[in-house]
Parts: structure tokens; C-alpha cells; sequence
């Protein structure tokens, strides 16, 4: 059974148009991240999930109950912010316990809730401060804390970890992960940040304007992008595009400096001389003196593992990932590149929907 | 004679004596036409004496005694001054005043009414120069009292009641003043006070002559809680038959109203006595400080020669003291208006000059107000006026040596001196200080400034509170003041006007001012912070409009809408079909007048604060408490209430304090009635200050400790750390 189930949602914030009917359900125990740039849309069905705004038409359903119209307090979720929002005049160990007092829980109850959360999540030497006493990651923490032990039906986190530092960031998704791995909860994470999207994710859900425009498992979204835009938005750095077309034998697809293979199991039935846009990865080329990728460098970011060489071929801006150990080529040197053909993306460059048989 | 040529032959007359230049300065407290005329004789005298330069100086009459009390010792004070003799005892007892002649050379005396020189003299000297005889009379409305005869006795006005119409009194008079309840009291044989200067507003007579208005009250015999304004109105549009009062209702008068004058009435009910009424003797006195006392008795006694006193007497419609000039101008024996005062006057008692008298008229015109509103038995009311009156006029504390204060001031002052000294000998002290001498230049502005206007006057304020001051008076008591406060002078702890009260009264007013204050300041500003609320702005301004008027005016506006019979307040009642109520008859009425008002003029600063408070809780916070589960009332309470705690904490403060001290609403609105009940500390000490013989000391003690309380309960609570 679905624990969240999304139907048409509309939603319009004075003359704009934010959410352009949004379908959406998740399974129990999911974790599905909503992702995009920003206006997308993605934080306003958040707090539409959560009662705090209302939807203009559509349908919200939690488990078997239709909460479309419901206050957020019918509806048995919990919501980590951004900000925290965590009530400065309050204690931690009050600021745990605010819920559950507000629901009339025992006050044994609540003690045993409060300290449980408090071990799992390590906060118990902070139950006695107040959130001006703690840094941003224990405030990050304490918010956390502060949904979990409502156990609600459902998890909401908008953009929780924008406010941390990036070490800090990579620390708390772990946590977050393994939060999801012991509690099985389902949860519903909102970022516009891809790795996060990446890492947490069961479920990926790529909004574009108040649309979905893709969704699935992570992996398979990165690996087989519906859209330009969802090829350019998750990878980092971007992917790479050009203007070509199909070559006469139909197995190339050719832009200006580049010729690259194409995978006939994928886009075996595009005819020759049909015009694509060619999206190849940073990362799934290699230098290979017989490439056919003609790079010409112009600036090389040496990462130590790792080294983004910046150019052009054919005068479109390319950027290449190389090997941090490999002799590194100068600005101003030509680096011949090779790609493989099953990385090799080809879009449809009026619609910019993937041209991938097995997608379409 | 037309007053023409009277004033050239005063000129004639004032001529001689003018020999050597002389500087001359005279004051008086005259106003209309009394000033006209006084001025009418002054250029006489000038045009007499070319060679002199004489200065007049017309004070206001509220300020007129502490001006010259203050002025004279200084040596700044006039030559010559116009005043009433019931301050002669306080003047001689200041040494203010020099006598002008011996009363046994009757050269001098013979030329003035007996009852003038009597009230003027003290210890066998004549010490002003009588100028006018003044008394209330009975006013006579022929239209309504039809005998050419004037009434005999007050009972024969009583009988008027059943023929005039309702609305309609027989007689009217300011009921509640004491000088004018003085000729009933006289009439049963009581007195005001006696001679020693001891209160005799009490006992039989003063219980029957209170009974007695209380009666003609309700019975509409008189109207109730007359003013003078409303005594002027009822007689002169033709309804009161008779009205009892002085020379300047026959000015109001003119000859618009017809009118007759007559002596008071005889009260049959106390076998016949006529009703005596105070009268009062103006005279010119003379500066014990003059520089030229001789000139400064010349000039006092000109203002008394015969054709200045018919100028007096005919523009500035004075009852003059010189018995010639009645001889002089037939035609001011045959003033219908002028002679019935004068013959009033022979029958009037004049105003004991006992410094106390003074201190005598709030009490009993408390008691009179309590009785006629029968609050109070008419002997208990007595009572407590009388007990007022031995509470302003008790005995000052015992002088007390000042040598061991000022040691220990002194050796405090050296030992902060010495401790100063000893810091400066510390190197590092003296390279810190002279790297912070930029800093202090910074700062010297502001602190020359506060040490002026908030720390010269506090420590000058701290210090009188040492002394006892009464009139003039000064010497230092120690902290005997502080003694007889906190003792409540003796009496029970938490009778009417003692600390305690005082205190308990201040603290509920300040308690339910804050209280009305945050909690409607608090709802409009959740009103107004609704983001879907419209013309936001407008409603801002106009709720933030009882701010920006001055509180006096507010204060006036309100005072004058809680009016019992012209306020709009109950007139809104009354159109409800509701009673009037008199508002400043009893305390809790009187209490929630004065609470109103303030409440209008203080909740805009602190819907202006919590507006401001508002605007910095994060909009999250009420997301993630939604989230949480609170509905909109627990969201209020667990966030809006302990986020806005921080911001309104000072502001409560703040708020405490300037109510605490809202000296402008009390005393404009309720003025402390009924009977001081409603004053507050700040205006208990202003009394004390100006209203009860100027006992500055005494008041200081009050301040002293007002900003002792207002330190201890301000210092408790250190601002919280803010989120």
C-alpha cells in the first residue's frame, strides 16, 4: 500500500503558477528526495504535503486518509527546516518533548521517548541547553531528534543540511541514511543539491517548473536522463552538449571537432542525417591519442585524485575528467578524448527529450 | 467729580514730598478691572513724581506668595506689595514685612475703618496701609424675590422652594467651599479656627451647620456641588432667587442682569445670629528689605489718599479701607452695590491671619464634599478633615546637628579621594588612562550635561530631604522626614494619606495600568500584524494618534468627559438609561477614571513595541509548532508569548516606571479625589511640595523614596540574554 499518495496537485502563490499538477506516490518505508533548481517548485510541495499550504485542486492522501484539507496537525508527519526552527526560549529536552506535550502524552512516556532519540542521536549531553548554545550541526541534530520522536507516518526534510559547512554536510547525510536504514520510516527530503540527491535517495524525483520531469532510482536517472535538463542538472561537473547530427552509416553521431559511436541498443532507429544533441559526461572520457574527441585545453584544475581539464572542441566549451595521477596536459596542448558509446547521450534538439528507445 | 479730574488733583496732592531720585517697585496679583485702576493711581503718582522711576509687576495670584517669599530674602523682591492680611502672620514670622506706622498714632489710623486697621495690626504696629475690605453678600434676583425687602432670614429663602419651578433654586452658592460654609458655621456659634491657630472645624455647631446644608440639599433648596461658574450661570439667566458672593459677581453682573445687594441673613434656626462671612483686608505692605523704606511708605500710603481710593473705588469697584473717601464722592455712598459690601463687611469676621488657616481649607471642603455626598457622617467627616489638618500642620522635627553628617560626608569624600590618588600612582592605571584621554574628551559633553540636569538636582533633592522646610523655613532634621513617613506620622498604617496607602494605591494602579497596557497593546498589535488584514498603515496611525497628543491634553479631554453632569461619559450612560454616575465621588470610580485614561494614552507604546516584537519571530517557528500540533490559541501562548518576552520585558519596565510616576493623569483627572484616596506618590508629594505649606523637605523624603523603590524593584530582573 502507498503511504503517501500525490494527485493533480495545483498550486498557484498570487499570479504565479507553482505546482502544475504534481502526480506522486511513495511506498512505505521510501525514501524519495525531490530535487531541482531553484523555483522548481520543490519546497512548495513540501509544505503542501505537510498543511502548510493549501493546494488549489488535487489530492493528498496518507495511508488511507485523505488529507488534502486537513490542519498539519491531522495529519501525523513531522517536518525538519532549513532554519532549524527550533524554539529558542525552550530546552533541547523541551524543545524534544513540545509534540509529544501537545498531543497529552504521559510525561513518563515522553521522558523514555526523549532519551531514547536523545542516544540514537547523540545529543544527551545537550538536553539541557538551549538551541543559542549549540552549534549549527547539534541544532541540526536537535531537529531532527525533534521529528523523530513524534514517530510520525511521515518524514519531511526541506533542505536540511544547506546551512551546514561541507564536511559537516557528508557527516549528517551518513547519519541521515542510517536514521532511515533503523527507523524504515518513509520520508520525503527536499535539495537542490544533487549529491545529496544522489546518496539518499530510493527515489528520485527531478521537478522542472512545477512538473515532474523525471523520477526513478537514482542511479538510473544519472545513467539514462529523460530530458537535457535532467542530464545537465545532476552530474557534476555538467554534462557536456553539441549541436550534430547522425552520420551517413547511422552508428555516429557528429558535431564540429567530434565523432563519437553511438549504442545501436539504444538508438538503433535513428536514420541517418537526423540532427541530436550530443550530451557526453566529464567523466566517461579518457585521453586516447586515437580519440576522436579533439580538445583543445585551456585551463587544468589539478583535484589530487583527480583533475578537470577546461577547453573547447570545436569551439563548444568542453570539460574533461582525468586522472589525477596521469601526466596532466598544458593550456594551450590538444588532448585527443575517447568516450564509450554506451555513455554517450543523444536529445532531440527542438523537444530536448532523450532519444533513447528504451525510454521513450 | 469725573475721574478726570480727580486724577489731577491726586497728582496736586502726591506732588510734594518728591526731593531726590528714587527707585521704586511695587507687585500686586490684581487682574481686570482692580488692575485698571490701580494702574490709574500709579501714573498719578508718577506724573507727581517725575524724578522717581517706579516698576509694577502684576504676578499671577497662584504664584504670588512663594514668589515673595523666595524674591524678598534675596533682596529682589519689590518695595511695595498688594496682599490680603491673613499672610501678615507668615510674612512677619519670614521677616518680610516692616511695619509702616505705630498703630496707637491715630493720626494715621483714624483714617481707615476700624475692622481694616484691626486685621492689619500686629504686636502694636500697623503693618500695611488698608486698601479694600472684601466679603461675600447676598445677591437678590428681584424677578424672583418679589419684597423690596431683603430677606431676613435664611429660612424665609428656604420658603421660596415650593413657588419657584424645578430647576429653579432659591439660592445658590459653592456649597462645598469652606469660605463660603464659613458664615453658616459662624452663625452656630463655630469657628474655622481659633486664635492659637488650633482646628475648631469640628463639634456640635460645625455637625449642625453641615446638617443643615445637607438638608437645604435635598430638599433643592441649593443645587448640588455648585462651582463658581455654575453659581455665576444658574443667577444670572434668572434661575436662583438669591446667591451668596463676592464683588466680583456684581462685575460679572454689570447691567445686564438685574440685581439687588444685601448684607447675609440672620439664621433663625441658631436663634437669630446673622451669618457671618469672612472678610478680607488688602493693604499695602512694605519690603523689610526695601532700600528706601521711607520712599516705600510714602508710596504705600499714596495708594490710600483720598482720590486715589475714589479711583480704586469707582473703576476698580473696590470696598476702599479710607473712610473720607465715602464723604468725599456722594456718589459712592449712594452705590447700591458698594455700600451694601461695606455694610457687609462691618458684619463680617475677618479671616484669622494664624499661618495655619491656610491649611485649613482642602480638609474642610473634603469634609463638606464627603457629607453633602454622604459618604460619611457628617462627625466622621469632621473627624478626618480634622485629622488632616493636625497631619500637615504637626510640629517639624526637632532641629538636629548637621556636624556628624557633614563628617561623615566629608571623611566618604576623602576616602574616595585618597583611594583616587593611590590608582593613579599605578603605572599601567596611568598609561591606560592616558591612552583613553581621547576617549574621555568624547564623552566630557554628555557627562557635563547628565551631571547637571539628572545628578546635580537628585543629590539637591536627596539633601533637602534632610531638612525641614515650611514656609520659608529651613533647618536641618537628619532623617527625622524619612521617620515620620515610614511611621506613618503616628497614625494608623493604612489611614487615608499615609505611606502605606499611598504606596498600595500606586502599586494596584501601576499593576492594572501594565496590565490593561500589554494585554490591549499586545491584541491590537496581533490585529495589525495579520498579513491579510487591509489599510494596515491607517489603522497604525490612528491607533498611535493617543500617543503623539500630549498627555495633559489628553488627560484635560478625559477629565472633562468623566464629568458628572456636562461629560460625555455620562451622557452615553444616561442615553442607555442609565444613572449618572459621579465619577470622582468614590474611590473606585474615581480609580477607574484615572486607569482609562491612561490606558489610552500608554497602549500605543506597547502595540508600537510588540508590533516591532512581532516582526522578529521566524515565520518557521509557527510552521514547525503547526507541524508539531498546536492549534492557533497553543501557538500563541508556547511561541508569540515567550518569544515576545524578551522584547517586552524592558519595555514592561520601562512602562512600570513612567506609570509608577504618571504624576499628569492623576493629578488632571481625578486630582486625588475623593479626599486624596486616588493620588499616587508622585502627586502626594507634589502636595506636600505646593499645596501644604511648602514643605519642600518633607516632599523630597517622599521622592527620595519613590526612586529607591523604583531602583530596588528595576534592578531585580538583568535583562535576559537574547536568542
Amino acid at each position: 500500500m502507498a503511504a503517501v499518495t500525490l494527485r493533480g496537485i495545483r498550486k498557484t502563490l498570487g499570479p504565479n503558477l507553482i505546482l502544475r499538477g504534481i502526480d506522486l506516490s511513495l511506498t512505505k518505508g521510501e525514501f524519495a528526495v525531490l530535487v531541482g533548481p531553484s523555483g522548481c517548485g520543490k519546497s512548495t510541495l513540501l509544505r503542501t504535503v505537510a498543511g502548510l499550504e493549501e493546494p488549489d485542486s488535487g489530492t493528498i492522501v496518507l495511508g488511507d486518509r485523505d488529507v488534502t484539507r486537513s490542519p498539519p496537525r491531522d495529519r501525523d508527519i513531522a517536518m525538519v527546516f532549513q532554519s532549524y526552527a527550533l524554539y529558542p526560549h525552550l530546552t533541547v529536552r523541551d524543545n524534544l518533548a513540545f509534540g509529544l506535550k501537545l498531543r497529552g502524552v504521559d510525561p513518563r512516556e515522553i521522558a523514555s521517548r526523549v532519551s531514547e532519540v536523545a542516544r540514537m542521536l547523540t545529543i544527551e549531553a545537550l538536553l539541557d541547553r538551549f538551541p543559542r548554545e549549540m552549534s549549527g550541526g547539534q541544532r541540526q541534530r536537535v531537529a531532527m531528534g525533534r521529528a523523530v520522536v513524534r514517530r510520525p507516518q511521515l518524514f519531511l526534510f526541506d533542505e536540511p543540511l544547506s546551512n551546514l559547512d561541507a564536511a559537516l554536510r557528508a557527516q549528517v547525510r551518513v547519519e541521515i541514511k542510517r536514521l532511515h536504514a533503523s527507523l524504515g520510516a518513509t520520508m520525503l527530503y527536499v535539495t537542490h543539491d544533487q549529491v545529496e540527491a544522489m546518496t539518499l535517495a530510493d527515489r528520485l524525483v527531478v521537478l522542472r517548473a512545477g512538473s515532474v520531469e523525471q523520477e526513478g532510482p537514482p542511479l538510473e536517472v544519472y545513467q539514462r536522463p529523460a530530458s537535457r535538463f535532467v542530464a545537465g542538472f545532476l552530474g557534476s561537473p555538467a554534462m557536456n552538449f553539441f549541436t550534430g547530427s547522425i552520420d551517413a552509416t547511422g552508428r555516429f553521431a557528429e558535431a564540429p571537432g567530434l565523432r563519437v559511436s553511438v549504442d545501436p541498443a539504444r538508438f538503433a532507429t535513428l536514420p541517418p542525417g537526423r540532427p541530436v544533441l550530443i550530451g557526453v559526461r566529464p567523466h566517461d572520457v579518457i585521453p586516447d591519442p586515437d580519440g576522436a574527441i579533439d580538445l583543445h585545453v585551456e585551463v587544468v584544475e589539478p583535484m589530487g585524485f583527480e583533475a578537470y581539464a577546461h577547453g573547447t572542441v570545436g569551439g563548444v566549451a568542453f570539460v574533461a575528467r582525468l586522472d589525477g595521477d596521469a601526466a596532466l596536459p598544458r593550456p594551450g596542448e590538444r588532448l585527443p578524448l575517447r568516450v564509450h558509446a554506451n555513455s554517450v547521450h543523444l536529445f532531440d534538439p527542438t523537444t530536448e527529450r532523450s532519444l533513447d528507445a528504451g525510454r521513450s | 467729580m469725573t475721574p478726570r479730574r480727580l486724577l489731577a488733583a491726586l497728582s496736586l496732592l502726591l506732588a510734594a514730598p518728591s526731593a531726590s531720585a528714587q527707585h521704586l517697585t511695587l507687585w500686586h496679583a490684581y487682574r481686570g478691572a482692580e488692575q485698571t485702576a490701580l494702574d490709574q493711581v500709579l501714573d498719578a503718582w508718577r506724573r507727581a513724581h517725575p524724578a522717581a522711576t517706579l516698576d509694577v509687576l502684576a504676578v499671577p495670584f497662584e504664584a504670588y506668595a512663594s514668589k515673595l517669599e523666595s524674591a524678598i530674602p534675596h533682596g529682589h523682591g519689590p518695595d511695595v506689595f498688594v496682599d490680603a492680611h491673613e499672610r501678615l502672620a507668615s510674612y512677619r514670622a519670614l521677616g518680610l514685612v516692616a511695619p509702616v506706622a505705630r498703630a496707637s498714632v491715630t493720626a494715621v489710623t483714624a483714617r481707615f475703618d476700624d475692622t481694616a486697621v484691626r486685621a492689619l495690626t500686629a504686636a502694636g504696629d500697623l503693618y500695611a496701609f488698608p486698601l479694600s475690605v472684601k466679603c461675600v453678600a447676598l445677591f437678590i434676583n428681584p424677578a424672583l424675590w418679589t419684597d423690596p425687602a431683603p430677606p431676613a432670614t435664611l429660612e424665609s429663602i428656604e420658603a421660596l422652594r415650593p413657588r419657584l419651578p424645578a430647576g429653579t433654586y432659591p439660592l445658590v452658592y459653592e456649597s462645598q467651599g469652606a469660605y463660603f460654609h464659613a458664615p453658616l458655621l459662624h452663625a452656630y456659634g463655630g469657628a474655622m479656627l481659633d486664635d492659637a491657630g488650633r482646628y475648631t472645624f469640628v463639634g456640635p455647631a460645625a455637625e449642625r451647620s453641615l446638617r443643615r446644608v445637607i438638608a437645604m440639599t435635598r430638599a433643592g433648596v441649593i443645587p448640588d456641588e455648585a462651582s463658581g461658574a455654575l453659581v455665576s450661570q444658574l443667577f444670572s439667566t434668572g434661575r436662583a432667587a438669591t446667591a451668596i458672593s463676592g464683588p466680583w459677581l456684581a462685575a460679572e453682573l454689570g447691567s445686564r442682569v438685574p440685581f439687588r445687594v444685601a448684607p447675609l441673613p440672620a439664621l433663625a434656626d441658631a436663634g437669630g445670629r446673622l451669618m457671618e462671612p469672612y472678610a478680607t483686608v488688602e493693604g499695602a505692605f512694605v519690603s523689610s528689605r526695601s532700600h528706601d523704606p521711607s520712599a516705600a511708605i510714602a508710596l504705600a500710603e499714596a495708594l490710600t489718599e483720598v482720590p486715589a481710593a475714589v479711583i480704586r473705588a469707582r473703576v476698580g469697584r473696590q470696598v476702599v479701607a479710607t473712610r473720607d473717601a465715602w464723604t468725599a464722592d456722594p456718589e459712592l455712598a449712594r452705590d447700591p452695590v458698594l455700600s451694601v459690601f461695606r455694610e457687609a463687611a462691618s458684619h463680617a469676621r475677618p479671616m484669622p491671619t494664624h499661618p495655619h488657616m491656610r491649611a485649613v481649607f482642602e480638609p474642610a471642603r473634603q469634609a463638606i464634599l464627603k457629607a453633602l455626598r454622604g459618604d460619611r457622617s457628617p462627625r466622621t467627616a469632621l473627624e478626618e478633615a480634622e485629622h488632616r489638618f493636625t497631619d500637615v500642620t504637626r510640629p517639624l522635627p526637632r532641629r538636629r546637628d548637621a556636624t556628624l553628617a557633614l563628617l561623615a560626608v566629608g571623611l566618604a569624600a576623602m576616602g574616595l579621594v585618597l583611594n583616587s590618588l593611590r590608582g593613579l600612582r599605578d603605572p599601567v592605571f596611568r598609561r591606560d588612562l592616558r591612552r583613553s584621554l581621547p576617549a574621555y574628551a568624547w564623552v566630557t559633553h554628555a557627562a557635563v550635561t547628565l551631571a547637571l540636569l539628572v545628578v546635580v538636582p537628585l543629590v539637591i533633592g536627596a539633601v533637602t530631604s534632610l531638612y525641614a522646610t515650611r514656609e520659608g523655613h529651613s533647618y536641618y532634621v537628619g532623617l527625622a522626614n524619612y521617620v515620620d513617613i515610614l511611621t506613618a506620622r503616628g497614625g494608623p498604617l493604612l489611614a487615608t494619606g499615609s505611606f502605606y496607602r499611598v504606596l498600595l494605591v500606586t502599586v494596584l494602579w501601576t499593576v492594572a495600568n501594565i496590565t490593561l497596557h500589554v494585554s490591549i497593546g499586545v491584541a491590537l498589535a496581533l490585529l495589525l500584524s495579520r498579513p491579510l488584514l487591509r489599510m494596515k498603515a491607517l489603522y497604525r496611525v490612528l491607533l498611535i494618534i493617543p500617543w503623539a497628543v500630549p498627555s495633559y491634553v489628553t488627560a484635560l479631554a478625559w477629565k472633562g468627559m468623566f464629568h458628572r453632569q456636562f461629560g460625555a461619559v455620562n451622557a452615553l450612560l444616561t442615553s442607555l438609561g442609565g444613572e449618572p454616575v459621579s465619577w470622582f465621588a468614590r474611590f473606585s470610580t474615581a480609580f477607574a477614571a484615572n486607569v482609562t485614561t491612561n490606558v489610552w494614552l500608554g497602549f500605543p507604546f506597547m502595540m508600537v513595541v510588540t508590533i516591532g516584537a512581532l516582526a522578529g519571530i521566524p515565520k518557521d517557528l509557527y510552521e514547525a509548532a503547526a507541524v508539531d500540533g498546536a492549534t492557533a490559541w497553543q501557538q500563541f501562548w508556547k511561541v508569540t508569548v515567550p518569544m515576545l518576552r524578551p522584547a517586552m520585558g524592558p519595555s514592561v519596565a520601562m512602562g512600570a516606571v513612567w506609570t509608577f510616576n504618571q504624576f499628569n493623569v492623576v493629578f488632571l483627572v481625578s486630582g486625588g479625589e475623593p479626599d486624596g484616596e486616588t493620588d499616587i506618590l508622585v502627586s502626594e508629594a507634589y502636595r506636600w511640595a505646593f499645596t501644604r505649606q511648602a514643605q519642600y523637605g518633607y516632599a523630597s523624603a517622599y521622592a527620595v523614596l519613590i526612586f529607591l523603590i523604583l531602583l530596588l524593584v528595576t534592578r531585580r530582573r538583568s535583562p535576559e540574554a537574547l536568542p
